[in-house]
């Protein structure tokens, strides 16, 4: 999806309780540009102007998970404070910082994965660095980041066989997302390349570096 | 105080928990903490504990002290457990002195047994806790579970030792509250899921407890794929084969298959304590009452 264009307005939220101790504020049901930009400004938001009682935002592909204590807040409180914030959100902001990660592309599903798309696979290459992409979100592995989203020419689906298990920096490329490992982990993904940058370090006082909304230019490594 | 003890037993999966790394979700990290956390707590207040203690599984395990001098609390589950040979109480709590022995033994019932001493645990916090994290190999001793060999120093001052009033062991279903995508699943398929029995697997660790669908109620539920979502302890996801899974406290801090329902929070550590073939039923209950369960502290 490059050179989207700002929503005029954001997808209307769904709240819905995550057990006894949060709640999903939910952009819609499928990952779409806007739904992932929405759930990214509004836990700007929350960062910049927190909800009393909330102990955890984490922001997901299309919504956000506030975690709160249900001895001291409640969750009717706390939905009446998102629905406030709601109304004075912009999606068209955005604090992402940029970065420029060098990818050796030498994956093991990369002739695979353009062939698929009927590319070459320096076309493939080309069309994937074209435009910088946005961290839509983090948090499913230690430093882990979904990138996205490409535009639907590059919509791939995922393998039919699991990996188990893709090094650390392992660059994965499927449902039109790029994603980026920082630990071991096993995936469906299509492996297309590697980088040096490791996106964890537990020794670190802030453990990640990426976070949602960043925007990260993709090169070839030299 | 301070005291060195050294463990000559440990069954498998056997971690140094607190309770828990809490807000680093979005780092893709889960809190771990303890399976039991009343339990936990309850082996803390018979030591005096401070900061940490040591989880077992059904296993047990042997420790020795080698120096210093030491009170011992332990709880959760029920469990066999010998000073110098000599049968204890448990829960309970004894003072260890140099050379002596203490020996965990599975008992009647539970999954996850508690040992805190009188003292801090002596351990690296990373990222603010010292709780083993199996799922990303994080804290305790190396980010991995304990085994025979291991030292583990106990430092600091304890507390007051106050011995907790015995819990009263609940029985009957286990609560729910509709999960994140319950809506998603046909009604039909809710109400079995709430009349149907579920048998405990022996596929259960920190990260999830898979369970057996004798009836199987899920076997052709057809789900699409989700865009992959927040997950809590307590979640119980079906996967694309239709087998339940609940997942638990080293869980993977987002996921994409369907959840139905989650475990309240004052029935997550007797859901845990539940051994293989364990037969269970679900009762929904709002979030509202799950909350007041809590706030009654009956959790």
């Amino acid at each position: 999806m490059a050179g989207w264009s700002a929503p005029e307005t954001l997808p209307r939220p769904t709240l819905i309780p995550l057990g006894d101790s949060a709640v999903v504020v939910r952009f819609g049901t499928v990952l779409t540009d806007s739904a992932n930009r929405a759930a990214i400004a509004l836990a700007d938001t929350l960062t910049l102007a927190p909800i009393a009682g909330v102990i955890e935002v984490m922001p997901n592909l299309i919504s956000l998970l506030l975690r709160y204590d249900p001895r001291t807040a409640s969750a009717a409180t706390i939905l009446g404070e998102v629905r406030l914030r709601m109304a004075s959100l912009s999606a068209t902001g955005g604090t992402g910082r940029r970065w420029s990660l060098a990818v050796t592309f030498d994956g093991a599903d990369l002739e695979s994965a353009a062939a698929a798309l009927g590319m070459t696979r320096a076309a493939f290459i080309a069309a994937h660095n074209s435009v910088p992409l946005r961290v839509l979100a983090t948090g499913f592995a230690p430093g882990f980041v979904y990138c996205g989203l490409h535009r639907d020419e590059l919509a791939l689906p995922r393998r039919s066989a699991v990996r188990p298990a893709v090094p650390p920096g392992s660059v994965l490329f499927a449902a039109g997302q790029t994603a980026i490992t920082a630990t071991e982990i096993p995936t469906g993904w299509h492996v297309i390349g590697r980088t040096e940058f490791r996106n964890f370090d537990p020794q670190g006082e802030v453990p990640t570096r990426l976070s949602a909304g960043d925007m990260i230019d993709f090169a070839v490594a030299p | 105080m301070s005291a060195v003890v050294t463990m000559v037993r440990v069954g498998p999966l056997t971690t140094i928990q607190d309770e828990g790394r809490f807000g680093m979700l979005r780092h893709g990290i889960s809190a771990s903490g303890p399976m039991d956390r009343a339990a936990f707590v309850a082996a803390g207040q018979w030591a005096g504990a401070g900061r940490g203690g040591l989880e077992c599984t059904r296993a047990g395990l042997d420790l020795r002290l080698e120096s210093g001098n030491c009170l011992v609390g332990f709880a959760g589950g029920d469990f066999v457990v010998r000073h110098n040979g000599a049968p204890q109480e448990w829960p309970g709590a004894v003072r260890l002195a140099p050379g002596d022995s203490l020996a965990v033994t599975p008992g009647r019932w539970g999954n996850y047994g508690y040992l805190r001493f009188g003292g801090d645990i002596a351990a690296m916090p990373v990222l603010g806790s010292i709780a083993t994290n199996s799922r990303a190999g994080l804290g305790g001793l190396d980010g991995r579970a304990l085994r025979a060999g291991d030292a583990i120093a106990i430092e600091g001052e304890s507390r007051t030792p106050m011995p907790p009033l015995a819990a009263e062991k609940a029985e009957g279903p286990i609560r729910v509250t509709w999960g994140l995508h319950a809506d998603l699943f046909p009604a039909g398929l809710r109400q079995q899921f709430l009349t149907g029995h579920f048998v405990v697997s022996s596929r259960l660790d920190r990260m999830g407890v898979q369970l057996e669908d004798k009836e199987r109620v899920f076997a052709d539920a057809a789900l699409l794929s989700l865009a992959s979502d927040a997950i809590m302890p307590g979640d119980v996801q079906i996967l694309g084969d239709g087998t339940p899974i609940v997942l638990m406290c080293d869980h993977q801090p987002t996921g994409g298959y369907p959840r139905i329902a989650t475990v309240i929070t004052a029935d997550l550590d007797r859901f845990a304590q539940l051994r293989p073939g364990s037969d269970l039923t679900f009762a929904a209950v709002t979030v509202e009452h799950a909350q007041q369960l809590l706030r009654r502290g009956t959790g």
